[in-house]
């Protein structure tokens, strides 16, 4: 940029002395001339200080301008070439980089699917073998729920048995107490004496 | 040297002999076995009343004390046998009296050559029973049997023999326990 600055102050410069160069010479005017082709044709005292100011103007140009704008077209050209190759490389790393999460897409739809169906099945599992243990747990409650009314039903028949026994038992104490005389109670005794065992039997 | 089990078997032994040997000297077998009674009321008496056990047995007493004590609870029992009670409270020896009496049960019966059989009945034994019973139990023991009488209406007849820790039971009661039991078993293992 800096170099360009000082180009441009150089062709400034060659320019400004060129116009003060033509102005410096004497002119005159195209109409104040005579008529026919002579009024398109520039006078000679005109056209060399006018062809001599071109030239230099074309030299100064031709040595300092059109490097200057060479250079800048130049580069303009390299920045836009380097854009253009910029953004190929963004446009190719863009589509590697679409075409990747594309792919990721795709296998995170893919795994997504796995793991739906996979929590889908141990949902099934699940479920199963609580609805397993919940029927296991149910027939386990009604066995113990019979067993339980069977030993109820049993103890209470022993027990209502058992109070008959006892009801029997105590009936024939009472009546044996009150309707036994001595003499039968002594031949009872004389009866269980001659039945009885011995001391030393084991 | 002796240990203090053999000096307790020896004072158990003096306490009996010297009971045995005074009975004996009063009164003969007869004497003997009234002494032999009046020594199961006492242990029956001292078994059953725990602050008599602790009054006897309490070492803040003096001996005489003791001795005194002794004296006036079993007022009324044989003079023999309370004398020698007295003795064993006063020495602080009455946890051998269990064994005492038993010990002069023992030497008593093997002294006399008899055997003290305690028979329980609903109705007193008649002469006839008697010797129905001490027949039997004499060829049973092998020795002349001595009877002791107990009434029990409880046991509702039959009879109950013990003698030395063994017991014959025929009473009527022990009869319809045991038909009790067997109407309950097969109750128990019989199906609904």
């Amino acid at each position: 940029m800096k170099h360009f600055n000082k180009a441009a102050g150089k062709l400034s410069a060659v320019a400004l002395s060129a116009g003060a160069l033509a102005l410096s010479c004497p002119t005159y005017a195209f109409a104040s001339q005579g008529g026919g082709i002579q009024a398109i044709l520039p006078e000679m005292s005109e056209f060399i200080p006018m062809l001599v100011a071109f030239i230099i103007l074309w030299i100064v140009l031709a040595k300092f301008g059109w490097p200057v704008f060479d250079k800048m077209l130049e580069k303009r050209a390299n920045t836009i070439r380097d854009d253009l190759k910029n953004a190929e490389e963004a446009r190719q790393e863009s589509e590697r980089v679409l075409a990747e999460y594309q792919q990721q897409l795709a296998e995170a739809k893919v795994q997504a699917s796995k793991i739906v169906a996979d929590a889908k099945k141990a949902g099934e599992d699940v479920k199963a073998d609580i609805t397993a243990k919940a029927q296991a747990e149910a027939a386990g409650m009604i066995e113990k729920a019979h067993a339980a009314i069977e030993a109820e039903k049993k103890a209470a028949i022993s027990d209502l048995q058992g109070s008959v026994a006892d009801l029997s038992i105590n009936v024939a104490a009472k009546l044996i107490g009150n309707d036994l005389t001595d003499d039968e109670h002594r031949k009872m005794i004389e009866r269980y004496v001659a039945e009885a065992g011995s001391f030393n039997a084991k | 040297m002796p240990n203090n089990r053999l000096l307790a078997k020896e004072e158990v032994a003096t306490y009996s002999g010297m009971l045995l040997d005074a009975a004996l000297e009063q009164g003969g077998a007869e004497r003997v076995l009234e002494v032999r009674e009046q020594l199961d009321f006492v242990l029956r008496t001292y078994r059953g009343n725990a602050d008599l056990r602790e009054a006897l047995g309490n070492p803040a007493y003096s001996p005489e004390q003791r001795h005194t004590l002794a004296v006036n609870v079993f007022d009324g029992i044989d003079p023999l046998a309370v004398s020698v009670i007295a003795v064993m409270a006063e020495r602080g020896d009455l946890d051998k009296l269990s064994s005492t009496v038993n010990a002069y049960r023992n030497a008593a019966e093997e002294k006399l050559g008899v055997a003290v059989v305690d028979v329980t009945t609903v109705v007193a034994l008649d002469d006839h029973l008697r010797e129905v019973i001490t027949e039997k139990l004499s060829a049973d023991l092998g020795k002349k049997v001595v009877l002791r009488e107990h009434i029990d209406a409880s046991i509702l007849g039959g009879i109950i023999m013990s003698t030395n820790g063994k017991r014959i039971d025929a009473s009527v009661a022990s009869e319809l326990e045991h038909a009790r039991i067997v109407l309950k078993e097969e109750n128990d293992g019989g199906e609904c």
